[in-house]
This record gives structure tokens, sequence and C-alpha cells, in this order.
């Protein structure tokens, strides 16, 4: 069905806002009477707090009171709930919050901050979480058993393991043993920042009556109300998250943010509004990252190509706080058959805290780190048994409506198309044609795929709802919760309405401040699940609206309902054209010749209910833990530099089983802007630490994103394989877009020279090493050819 | 403090400023042109980029004092009887935006590209706005972009 | 050294913008320790955010104008003044004659900061990782300085005493770079390698000297591998005392590897630099000796 919005390549609604500057961020935001604050971080790993002087803090003028952890003695959080506002005795990474300033000016709260002065008494530290799971390793929460945390989560107290998960299906051990070929492998990755550009800031007021009004620049509002309300005690309707433009969040404004902080700052400081924002090294140092990792595998396959076991190990380093990565935990055990049916699979994820920045949920969390270990281990498995990969991944394939996935869902038939991914992306790729020979002889050119799969990393109660509430010219308001911080999901769910009105699409708005007040619920916008669930909500809403509106129709035009039809903003009688009223006459009641009016003013409810997802066993994983699949897939071709090890992409193609494109234009920008993020993580981004846990890198100059200089040209490939309960059959898909780069980027390189890349980032030194260690032949028959050329030019000359 | 006085968008705006304070900082808390934006603070991300007396700079990395007497234009200056520029028109209609918090710079500075070099070639797109992040990854769309917007540019 | 702040106002300071050079030199010899001269203001602005320096006066130069001017006198050289930024520096014809420089100066940063960056600022900050001072030392540049108490000039080499530290005594101020007249037969190039950074991991600018077949003289300096730019003189030795130099490229590169200077640090590893080190030395022979 060809619509007349959807499917249509439509801007964003905001975009001439955005355009023209004129988009008011939360950055951008100021309140009357406004105070500033500033935080004092830790320099030491791990240690207790001896003293706090603020003495001299408090003389600068300006200065209203410098605020520290035993003052707001609050433990906080969503998932693990084991965060402090500012350090509570003691301090457990260099940048641990431990004491804010809040002054008149900016000025006067940061020259206070440079006077506080802390003494501490340094604890034994702990930075490598392999160390830290041991007995005896420093502790680095003593009593986490205390902490409010949603029970899914197991930590292991007296240890330093934040969640334990595991996921068990069929027998590994016997598998391992029957297998012909067993792959046997670490992976590790480091440490990488979500680089928003809008860093995280809060404006906080809370009243005198005890109502919390917030400002913030986080993905969705009604999270931060609940991790309010929860941690504070105080009832949900006296707290109001309103949400302007944010900069951006890729899973690093979902979790637990400074909102809590900056509201009882705000209460200690006179019930004035506070504002904070972090400068970009306090978000390195002092605001939570992606988690380092580690992964221990063992892989079985059979000589025709059947992944039959799979035994895996992960270990997360979540630093000082593992409040979300604790979620990441189970996500990447659930997620570790990737988009095969493996019969055979045990899976144990260990979150583990260490001295370091502490860490949370970054775009794609948990499958980008499980996909970047399947994907290789298909690979290596597929050269081990002397085959091409691409049948290797055709073999193991999931198969809708038969396979079985690693927590024991049978797949539906509807839920998407791999093997129609997968054959497009090799078409487009060109694969099994080799690549054009590089000028230069001391570079090579390789292809390389991978493929992956996505649902929404959620509990499994997690609604939505929607509202649509008409004007009096017939204009209409869209209520949701959903979050807008670059995916545009408000503009397709605003083309779904005027699709279904048959209004203009101008008709539909959008407001641009996210309310916990004045929006219906939303669970979250995380997991790529906005369109799909907050979709469904609108679609429900729609239908809602539309059963009213049909009412008064009926009883206006004396004609039943099933004769009525919506076209172009107005309800008709069926076959008689010019029997109609328009919305706007309908919509805020119908008044007759002689003013007697029935109706009245129309506002439509829907609600969205993840209806399939369960809980999952406690001790084997089993169950279903999300509410849909997307399955999808990244292929390059890309030229690697023997001489320094440098990497760079040529092409890539992205295909993705969107199951229904709403917006064209919009899923264009993911697939490139994913592709973009991945390729910058995969080849540059490493947050990297000394030996005491500082960050080394907290600035753009040596935490490197890609710039434009840096992309190559992404090739978009539309699967569309209806989903029966989605919006238009729509999936979401925002995630997903950067998972499968790295991966794809490694399998390139192992594909054309056999070195394996095991570790992210992959820099020129990272490759160059790896190289160096595996085929170091290359290496000096690079610099021959070189020198050869080189000749030859002189030759010339 | 001082008195400065600057043309902003073309307009002549005063302000009583301190020695320390940046450019940035009087621009965005004291003129209220909230267009430019920071996200490092430090002459990396680029996007606080304004025009200063017809080149970019990146105001954070500029005094206030220095700027007095400068002309400044930035991405709400583009705009004419509240229509936007082609470069504007061009970035909206070809999605070159995500968030939005890079937009500004990346108007400003192509607006400039475009005004001295109406043709420019892909590489030296590449290289004139290698100073400015977009996380979004939204690169290959202000490619496209610039290309939509040439031809106006051509024909000034 | 750290890099990032987590400040985002400056220290107090009072601002200064001289007219003269007299009265620009006046100002420093008053405040001495206590001022700090801005051209650009990059790297100054920067180094005060990261509180790493907090001078009570901050001199702007850009009121000066003969320290705007890039002026170039055939057989002389050219003398680029302190407030000459490194886009206006690229745009004057006469650099090209200064291949290593030409290639530092159209690559430092990006074209935004070009804009204000300025060469004597690039060189004054003296942070290990800076581009112009391999270029500047491989064309044997000297920096003029002056002070109320008279004039000096001093090679780059020598100007450039450690990390940040540079030769430079209170109440005095560089006013121009002045790189000589390149040598007949000369050509030199520079060139960096700086995938996934903004600053470079290695750098490298080679001056070569031409007689027929052979190299009769060559420079090869190195920068972004230590604390300070470093000199190949091994490794230039060998290049010249060889009949046929195509030859024996690889082994200069080589033996530059080894005998330069060479340290760890957030941007790479001792190891791979000295890796780079070796294929940076092939590349610059190869454009200057092609």
């Amino acid at each position: 069905m060809a619509g007349k919005f959807v499917g249509k390549p439509i801007p964003p609604q905001d975009a001439f806002l955005k355009a023209t500057g004129t988009a008011p961020y939360n950055y951008d935001i100021e309140l009357p009477g406004m105070l500033y604050a500033k935080l004092v971080t830790s320099t030491v790993p791990h240690g207790r707090i001896k003293r706090i002087n603020v003495e001299e803090a408090l003389k600068v003028p300006g200065v209203v009171k410098v605020v520290t952890g035993k003052d707001i003695p609050y433990m906080v959080g969503m998932y693990a709930g084991d965060r402090d506002l500012l350090a509570i005795e003691k301090v457990r990474w260099v940048g641990h919050p431990v004491a804010a300033v809040i002054a008149e000016s900016l000025e006067a709260a940061e020259r206070a901050a440079e006077l506080v002065d802390v003494e501490y008494e340094e604890l034994p530290a702990v930075f490598d979480p392999l160390e830290a799971m041991k007995p005896g390793a420093p502790l680095i929460h003593e009593h986490m058993e205390k902490y409010r945390r949603l029970p899914v989560f197991k930590p292991v107290p007296g240890t330093n393991i934040a969640n334990k998960f595991r996921v068990v299906r069929g027998d590994v051990e016997t598998a391992l043993k029957e297998a012909d070929i067993v792959i046997e492998e670490e992976f590790h990755i480091k440490h990488v920042s979500h680089a928003f550009m809008e860093t995280q800031n809060v404006i906080a007021h809370w009243h005198l009556d005890g109502t919390i009004e917030i400002w913030t620049s986080w993905q969705n509002p009604n999270p931060v109300r609940q991790i309010m309300a929860e941690s504070f005690g105080i009832p949900y309707n006296k707290i109001i998250v309103k949400i302007p433009f944010v900069g951006g969040g890729f899973g690093g404004k979902a979790g637990l943010g400074w909102e809590a902080l900056v509201a009882v700052l705000s209460r200690e400081a006179g019930h004035r509004p506070v504002k904070l924002v972090l400068s970009r090294k306090e978000q390195f140092t002092s605001g939570a990252c992606r988690e380092g990792f580690h992964a221990f595998v063992k892989a079985g396959f059979k000589k025709d190509g059947r992944f039959i076991a799979y035994d895996v190990k992960y270990v997360l380093d979540a630093g000082g706080y593992a409040d979300y990565t604790v979620n990441v935990g189970r996500a990447v055990a659930y997620s570790a058959d990737g988009s095969y049916e493996i019969p055979n699979i045990r899976c144990e994820a260990y979150t583990v805290y260490t001295n370091k920045v502490p860490t949370t949920a970054l775009r794609g969390f948990g499958y980008s780190e499980s996909h970047w270990v399947l994907e290789q281990v298909i690979e290596r498995a597929a050269k081990k048994l002397g085959m091409d990969s691409a049948e290797v991944r055709r073999i193991n394939l999931i198969k809708p409506g038969v396979s079985i996935t690693a927590t024991g869902e049978r797949l539906r038939e509807d839920v998407g198309n791999p093997r129609k991914v997968l054959e497009s992306i090799l078409q487009e790729i060109g694969w099994g044609k080799p690549s054009e020979k590089p000028k230069e002889p001391w570079k090579i050119r390789a292809k390389g795929v991978a493929l992956l799969v996505k649902g929404p990393a959620q509990p499994p109660k997690a609604p939505s709802s929607a509202a649509i509430k008409f004007n009096e010219d017939g204009t209409i308001n869209l209520l949701v919760s959903t979050g807008n911080f670059g995916q545009g999901t408000v503009t397709a769910l605003a083309q779904i309405v005027a699709e279904e009105f048959g209004v203009p699409l101008e008709s539909v708005r959008v407001d641009w401040i996210r309310d916990t007040h004045s929006a219906p619920y939303s669970w979250q916008t995380v997991g790529s699940r906005g369109l799909f669930t907050d979709g469904i909500a609108v679609l429900n809403a729609v239908k809602d609206a539309k059963r009213q509106i049909f009412k008064v129709a009926s009883e206006a035009l004396r004609c039943p309902e099933e004769y009525l039809e919506l076209v172009n903003g107005e309800v008709r009688v069926k076959g008689k054209p010019w029997m109609k009223i328009p919305l706007k006459d309908i919509v805020m009641g119908y008044s007759y010749p002689d003013g007697t009016s029935i109706g009245g003013p129309i506002i439509g409810r829907g609600v969205y209910m993840s209806v399939h997802t369960t809980n999952l066993d406690p001790e084997t994983g089993q169950g279903h833990p999300t509410i849909f699949h997307t399955y999808g897939g990244t292929g390059v071709e890309i030229e690697l530099d023997l001489l320094t090890g440098e990497i760079k992409v040529l092409k890539a193609v992205q295909a993705f089983d969107i199951g229904r494109v709403i917006n064209p234009l919009l899923l264009k920008q993911q697939f490139h802007g994913g592709f973009i993020m991945g390729m910058s993580i995969a080849l540059f981004e490493e947050i990297k630490f000394d030996e005491r846990g500082w960050v080394l890198n907290p600035n753009f100059t040596s935490y490197y994103v890609a710039r434009i200089k840096d992309v190559p040209p992404v090739v978009e490939k539309f699967v569309e394989t209806p989903q029966a309960d989605g919006p238009y059959g729509a999936r979401g898909v925002g995630e997903l877009t950067m998972i499968g780069v790295a991966p794809a980027i490694a399998n390139a390189i192992f594909n054309a020279i056999g070195v394996k890349l095991n570790n992210l980032p992959m820099t020129p030194e990272e490759v160059w090493k790896a190289i160096k260690a595996q085929r170091p032949d290359l290496i000096e028959k690079a610099v021959k050819e070189y020198q050869k050329k080189m000749k030859e030019v002189k030759a010339v000359a | 403090m001082r008195e400065i006085t600057l043309t902003v968008n073309g307009e002549r705006r005063k302000a009583m400023v301190k020695d320390n304070e940046l450019l940035l900082d009087v621009l965005r808390d004291k003129l209220y042109v909230k267009s430019v934006k920071a996200a490092c603070w430090r002459g990396e991300c680029g996007l606080c980029t304004v025009l200063m007396n017809d080149r970019l700079v990146k105001s954070c990395l500029v005094l206030a004092v220095e700027a007095d007497g400068a002309e400044i234009l930035t991405a709400e200056g583009l705009v004419k009887d509240g229509e936007p520029s082609p470069i504007q028109k061009a970035f909206i209609e070809k999605g070159a935006l995500q968030c939005g918090f890079c937009t500004p710079a990346f108007v400003i500075s192509s607006h400039k590209l475009l005004t001295m070099n109406p043709n420019p070639s892909d590489e030296e797109i590449r290289s004139f706005l290698s100073g400015l992040i977009c996380r979004c990854g939204t690169y290959n769309q202000i490619i496209e972009a610039i290309r939509g917007a040439q031809k106006a540019y051509a024909s000034r | 050294m750290s890099f990032g702040s987590p400040w985002f106002t400056l220290p107090e300071f009072t601002y200064h913008k001289p007219k003269t050079l007299k009265e620009a030199l006046e100002l420093l010899d008053k405040y001495g320790e206590e001022a700090k001269v801005m051209a650009g203001g990059v790297g100054l602005l920067a180094f005060m955010k990261e509180r790493l320096m907090a001078p009570s006066h901050v001199i702007d130069l850009k009121g000066v104008p003969e320290l705007g001017q890039a002026i170039y006198k055939e057989g002389e050289g050219l003398t680029i003044g302190a407030t000459v930024t490194l886009n206006e520096l690229a745009r004057y014809g006469p650099l090209k004659k200064f291949g290593a420089l030409h290639d530092a100066v159209r690559d430092i940063a990006d074209p935004i900061i070009r804009n204000r960056a300025t060469l004597v600022g690039n060189l004054c900050e003296a942070i290990p990782w800076v581009d112009t001072p391999p270029a500047l030392i491989a064309l044997g540049a000297e920096v003029e300085i002056r002070s109320l108490k008279g004039e000096r000039r001093v090679p780059v080499k020598d100007f450039i005493k450690g990390p940040v530290e540079i030769d430079l005594e209170p109440g005095e101020l560089v006013t121009a770079v002045h790189v000589p007249e390149p040598r007949r037969n000369s050509r030199s190039r520079f060139i960096k390698y700086n995938t996934g950074s903004e600053f470079a991991l290695v750098s490298v600018a080679a001056n070569v000297v031409m007689d027929g077949g052979r190299v009769r003289d060559v420079s090869l300096v190195y920068g972004a591998v230590s604390s300070t730019p470093q000199v190949a003189v091994k490794a230039a030795d060998a290049l010249k005392s060889a009949e046929k130099p195509w030859e024996v490229l690889d082994e200069v590169g080589r033996i530059a590897s080894e005998e330069v200077e060479a340290v760890s640090d957030v941007l790479a590893s001792e190891e791979y630099r000295r890796h780079l080190i070796r294929v940076l030395t092939l590349r610059v022979l190869r454009e200057v000796m092609g």
C-alpha cells in the first residue's frame, strides 16, 4: 500500500528549527533566578574521604553553598541501584563527584570548586575486571545486597560481581566433543564514549511545596521521573520532567543521570533553580561510557558447516557503578547466537565493578559486543572448514517459523527475512569477485560481511501510550513521550497520523518538549523500539479517535457507521461524496443548524503492551526477552596499508529487514549515521586509562571521532518483510546500523590475509601489531614493494 | 568590565564584558545568540564556529574583547524574512541533520565555503569541514546538501 | 600532560592591545612573568582553560601592524611576523619555495583553526606534537626575539628546549620567524601520520640537496616522537655517503628509527613510533628525491 505520507522521504518536522539554529536545547535554557553548579571530583581511584575543607571555597563572592555526599546520602538507580549522588564516605574512581559548589555565576562556582580541598585515605584499587572477580580482590561495593535493585539482577555479595547471568540450552559439553572443529579464542573491547555533542546538562527546581521541576538533556522523561520518585520516595505526580531538543543520546542519556543530584542541590540552595552542565572532560571522566569487554569462547562446528556448540564467557568491565551495565550483561548473553540457530549453547556473563569510570548503555548495547565475537567466530570456522563463509552463514541462518533461539523462543513466521538480507549484501558488495588491485602494491583490498539481529532489551512489561487531541480548526496535537534526539521517530509518527486521517502533514504536530505531566506514558525511548511500540500506540489512538468521530458523524449524517469513510480530512458517505462533514465540524462536537450540538472534543487514546515478552529463567535464561527481532547486516570493502596498519573503508553496504519503510529519508540517515558511528568506534575510539585509573584522553584530539574526511559512501538496502503487529508492518532499526560494522571490517582483513583482529578498536597500531605478530613477512614484503616502486618512479624520472 | 559593540547578524549590539570572557559565552549568555553551541570548549568540535569579519572562527577560543567592533554572522542571520537561506533549505531537504546540535556550525561553515567557491570538489568539502564533528554521522547528507545549494550560490 | 579541561571559564586577567611594537615591549617589560602574549590565542586560551597558565596580563599583538606581515626577499628568505595566521601564510605565494613549511602549514589542525592560529604561536606552544618545528628546523629557520634591551636570533632547533619550554626570557617577544632562502638544488617536504588523532603520531621533515645522482646534504627532522623535535644525524650521513642513494632508503629509515629518541604516550607506543619513523622516512625521501 503506497500511502500519501507513509513511505515518503519527508524531512524531519523540526528540521527548519535545527537548520536555522533556533531549536532550543537544554544547554540553551535559562530559568529566572538560576544558580550554577560545579562538581569537585575525586583524584584517587579508590579511597575513604577523610576530610573535605570548603572554607576557602565559601569565601569566593557569589558562592551560595558547597554540598558534599554526607549532606545528601541518597542511593539512586534504575537497575542495580548502586549510585550515590555525591560520594558518601568513599570514592570509587578518579572523577567520582565528591562535592558540588552552587554559585550565582558559573565563574564563581568554578573558582570555588578549585578551592575545595579533599583529603583521602587511599584504598587498594583494582582496574582489571578479571582480577576484580577473584576472591580477595579489593571490594568496591561492600554492601551491594542492600541496594534497591530490580529483582532480575543477581549480584554476588562479597565479590565485585554486580550481576551474573546465564543462558543455557542443549548440552554444550557433549556437542563440543562431537564437533569436527573447535574454534577457541579471546576477544576484547576497550571503553568507548557516546560522544553525543550536547554534554549532559540539567536544570532542577525543587519548589517550596515539594514539586520538583526538571529540565534535562535526556532521551525520554519517564525513567528520569521513575528514578527520582523511587529513590526519594516522592509521589510521581510531584515530579515534572521536561525535555526540549536533545543533542544526541546513543543510549548514554537513557539510564541514570544527574537530575536527582541537581534537584537536591536546588533544595539545598534555598529552592532556587540550579543548572549543571558537564564539560567534555567531565563527560569523559565523571559521566558514564560503554564498558570494557572480554570474551572467552569455544565454538564447535561439524564438517558440513553446522554450528553445533557455543560455549562463551563474557566479562564486562563496568567501572565504579554498573546501574545500567547489569542489563548490558543480560543482553550480551541472550543475543549470543545472533542470526543463527545453535542447538547447544552455554553463555555466562559477569558484570564486574572496577575502579574506573562508570558505564552504561550505548547504542546496540550487548549486541555490539556479542556480534563482535560471534561474526568473527563464523569467519574463522569457515576458513578452518575450507568453506565460503557466506555458505556457513546460509547453513546456520535461522528459519522463520521454525528455528528456536538461545533463549528457547520459537521465531515467528513474520520475524523477517535474514536470508534476503544476506543475499542482498553479498550481491551489492560483489562477494566472490576479487577486489580491484590497488595501485600501491603495499596495500591490499578485501571484503567482509557481518550479519546481526537485535530486539529492544527491556523488562517484560514496558508499555507505551499515545493521545490524539483535535483542535478547533481540525489540526491535531499528537501527544507522545517518544524521545526526539535525532532519530526522527516523531516525524514518522506524525506521518502515520496524517495518513490515517487524510489530513496534510502540517496539520499534525508533536510538541518539541517531552513532558511527564502532559504526555502519555511511554516506558523509554531506547533499544530501537520507539517507532514500533509508540507507533502501535498511535495507531490505536487513531482507531479510538475515529470511532468517536464516526459515532458523531453517523448521527449527524443519519447514516450507519459502516457506510462512512474518512477521506482527505472529511467524513463521507461511501459512494455519495457530496454527503460529508469536514473533521473540524466534528472534533469539537457537531452543531445542527438550530444550534443543538452532539458529541464533544475528540481525544483518541491508544496503548501498546508488550505481550510477547516474559521474565527469563534465572538459571537457564530461557524465555522471551524482546518484543521483535530485526535482522540485518553490513558489508564492507576495505583497503589495508600494510606499512602502517591503517584500514580505510572504501565502500559500505547496509541491509536491514525493517518490515516496512515509513520514511526512507529518515531511514537512510540511520543507515549512514550508524555506519559512521560504528566505523569510528571500530577504527579509532578508545578511552585510555593510566595505571592509576586516570583517563588520558578526555578530549576530541586524542579521543578521535570520525570527521567528514573519514567517511565512505554507504549503500542502503531496504528489505521489507512486514511484521503483522508492527505499525504498517514496520520494525525498529536505529541502533542496529552500527552493530555489524566492526566485525565486517575484521572479517575482511581475516579473509584477505588470515590475520585475526580480536581487539577493538582496530587502530593502525593495533592492526600493525597483529600483522607483525601473525604475518611479519607481509610488512617486510610491503617495505620491499615500496622501495621497488620508488625505484620505478626514479627510473621514469 | 568594558563595553564592546558587535554587529550580530546585521544588528548593532552592545555588551558589558570582563576581559576573561569568551566570545562564545557572550554571544550565548549576553546576546542570546543560541545557535552557537559548544561540545568541547577547546577548539576541537567546531560547534561554536561563527563568521567573524567574514572569517570562520571557533568562538570558544576568541576573547570577547578581541571581537569588539566585529561583524558576526551565525545560522540565525542567514534567515531572510522568515525564509531559510538556500543552504539551510538544502540541509532540510537532504536530511543533513539528525539531533541538530552541530547543524548551525555546519550550516554557517558550508555557507562560507560556497560563498568562496560555489563548486567545491568532494575533497575540498571534506577538507574545509574537517574541523567540525557530527556524531550522528550526517556527513554524507551534508555533502549532498552542499551540492544541492551550490546552484543558488553560483548565481549570486 | 592532560589535555582536557573541566573548566568553562578562564582565570581573571587584564587584556592589553598595544598599537606599536614599542608599546608591546614596554608592557612585557613592565609585567614580566605575569604577562603572556597572544596572537591567535588558540594555544594560550586552551592552556589557560586547563590552568596550565594563568597570566595576570594578556597582551594581544594583533594591533601591531609590523607583526602581521610575511615578507619574502629573493636570496634572503622569508620572514613571518608573529601574528600572521596559518591561512594567511598558506595563501602567500612565495611559501611554495619552502616545501616542508608549505606542507606543514597547510595541514595543521583544521581550516577554521588556521584562520586564527599563527606560525609563531604554533612554534612557541612547543608541545611535542605540533607540526611546524620539524619543518622549520629542517629549513634552518631562526627565531627573531626582541625586548627593550635589544634583539637576538636563535635557531629554532635551540629555541625549543623541552616540552612547553622555550628559550624566551620574561620581557622578550618573538617578533618573527626567519626562514633562509633554500639552497640551490634543494627540495624539502613535510609529512605527518595522524590517522585517528588530531595530533601527529609521527611527523618528519626532510630537506635534501641533490648533486647529480647523489645526495650532497640532507636534514631529517622528526616531530611528535619525543619531547622535542629529533634530528637524525646518522641516518643523514648514511644517505649522504651512499653511492646510489635510491638503494639505501630503507636502511636510512631503519637507522633513523633506531637513532632518534622516541617515547610511548597516549597516541602511540614507542615501538609503533619507531616503525612509523621507518615508513615515513621512506615516504618523505621518495617525495624529496623523486
